[in-house]
């Protein structure tokens, strides 16, 4: 059986948005800024057409097409994750010591959560449907995990983030929040309530492209010129100063309070 | 329940990222050096102390019990506790300062050590906790003048040391930091 009048609408107006994404990714040329968003966006397109292929020859509800879509899920995911990599590193690289102690953080962060998500699905093995949406769900959560963790390093260190690379970010954080959310909700009762869980699905997703057109609507600005590091030896003298002042301030402050 | 989790799971990840990409920044940019300006990277709150001083003196307390109705003096005690909260939430300022000027130097460094940076942040956090108990105390009237002028002297002292380190900052990069608002 293929896909209904209405889902295919559906599955057409969102194809159309993301080749539309994608057109406009590369007419910006942001493959040269951000190579595993761009190169994700190019596997939303194909993934689509893969899945349009499956469907049309096996039928929606055959065993190949339940496997080729939660394949291509975990395949976007990883891509997804990858592309969060990337924005973390367009970044913060620039800021070579702020990345050097970021990135080791940033891959534990998303390390304990992949083995979280590991332990939620294996806790779930007795029901497939349950499983998968607890393994999705881990998945998702450790993309927006490293993601807010990532921006928290930016904001701690004042680092400016483009309105371009802003509205990738919500798009994907919005994207798995609610997938992360709905996965929580419809854990126990997605076969009852598939057809909701898949609105919400396609919603999210389709409110995702949305920020990303408005991300890549205006040109991109011109790149900003790295700044100018200090020499290693000066960190090495002035940080410990530095310190030693806070901690004589905190412990005055301390003395006032007692 | 579940749905209680989920939306507050959705509505917590959504904040977070709407605050981290678009709240107003607490700090200048690092990459926006080119703004910078000494005058708002030193501390200056705790330059006002010599008036806040004269404000605190035993002797106008005195002054105002022996000559004046005991509601005025309320009055005045309370504009007194007012000016001093000010005061104190000024030196919380000059203490961002100080904290800015660390990450300044943090994130222009090429290499940082994790331990220092906790630490910077663990003192942020303890200063913060103290500096409300303090302005809490001040709130209650217990509070001794001689303590404030002991952190504005700590306060004080650092400026010239800031002066040093901007000087240095701006020979690493002279067209990224002004020393002076007319060049």
């Amino acid at each position: 059986m293929g896909l209904s009048f209405l889902n295919s609408v559906q599955w057409a107006a969102t194809v159309f948005v993301e080749l539309a994404v994608l057109l406009l990714a590369l007419r910006r040329r942001l493959f040269w800024r951000l190579p595993f968003f761009t190169t994700y966006l190019c596997l939303l397109v194909l993934n689509e057409g893969i899945l349009w292929v499956i469907y049309r020859f096996s039928g929606v509800n055959s065993y190949i097409s339940f496997e080729s879509y939660w394949t291509l899920q975990a395949l976007l995911i990883l891509a997804r994750a990858l592309a969060v990599y990337d924005i973390c590193r367009a970044l913060l690289t620039s800021y070579e010591g702020i990345w050097k102690m970021c990135r080791p953080l940033l891959i534990l962060l998303a390390a304990i959560l992949a083995v979280g998500a590991t332990i939620s699905t294996n806790n779930n093995a007795h029901h497939l449907a349950t499983a998968i949406l607890a393994g999705e769900r881990g998945l998702e959560l450790t993309v927006v995990g490293v993601l807010i963790f990532g921006l928290i390093f930016c904001r701690y260190y004042g680092v400016e983030i483009e309105h371009h690379v802003a509205w990738i970010v919500l798009g994907l954080g919005f994207y798995s929040a609610v997938q992360a959310a709905s996965n929580t909700l419809f854990q126990y009762s997605v076969t009852r309530h598939f057809a909701v869980w898949q609105d919400f699905r396609h919603a999210s997703f389709n409110i995702a492209t949305i920020f990303w057109f408005v991300a890549l609507w205006k040109p991109l600005p011109a790149r900003q010129p790295a700044p100018v590091l200090l020499g290693q030896g000066e960190y090495d003298r002035l940080a410990p100063q530095m310190t030693l002042r806070l901690r004589e301030l905190n412990t005055r402050l301390l003395e006032m309070w007692k | 329940m579940t749905v209680f989790v989920a939306t507050l799971l959705f509505l917590a990840i959504l904040l977070a990222l709407l605050w981290l990409l678009f709240g107003s920044p607490t700090n200048e940019t690092a990459s926006s050096l080119d703004a910078l300006q000494i005058e708002n990277i030193l501390p200056v709150n705790c330059r006002h102390f010599p008036q806040i001083s004269q404000l605190l003196s035993q002797e106008d307390t005195q002054f105002m019990r022996k000559r004046t109705p005991h509601h005025v003096v309320n009055k005045w005690r309370a504009e007194r506790r007012g000016i001093l909260r000010q005061y104190l939430s000024g030196l919380a300022q000059d203490f961002a300062r100080l904290q800015r000027l660390a990450r300044l130097i943090a994130a222009l460094s090429p290499k940082i050590r994790k331990g220092q940076e906790l630490e910077w942040m663990w003192l942020a956090l303890q200063f913060h906790a103290s500096y409300r108990m303090v302005a809490l105390k001040l709130a209650f009237g217990s509070f001794s003048p001689e303590g404030l002028a002991g952190l504005t002297e700590m306060i004080a002292g650092l400026t010239s040391e800031l002066e040093n380190r901007m000087a240095l900052l701006a020979e690493h990069s002279p067209s990224r930091l002004r020393t002076d608002p007319g060049s």
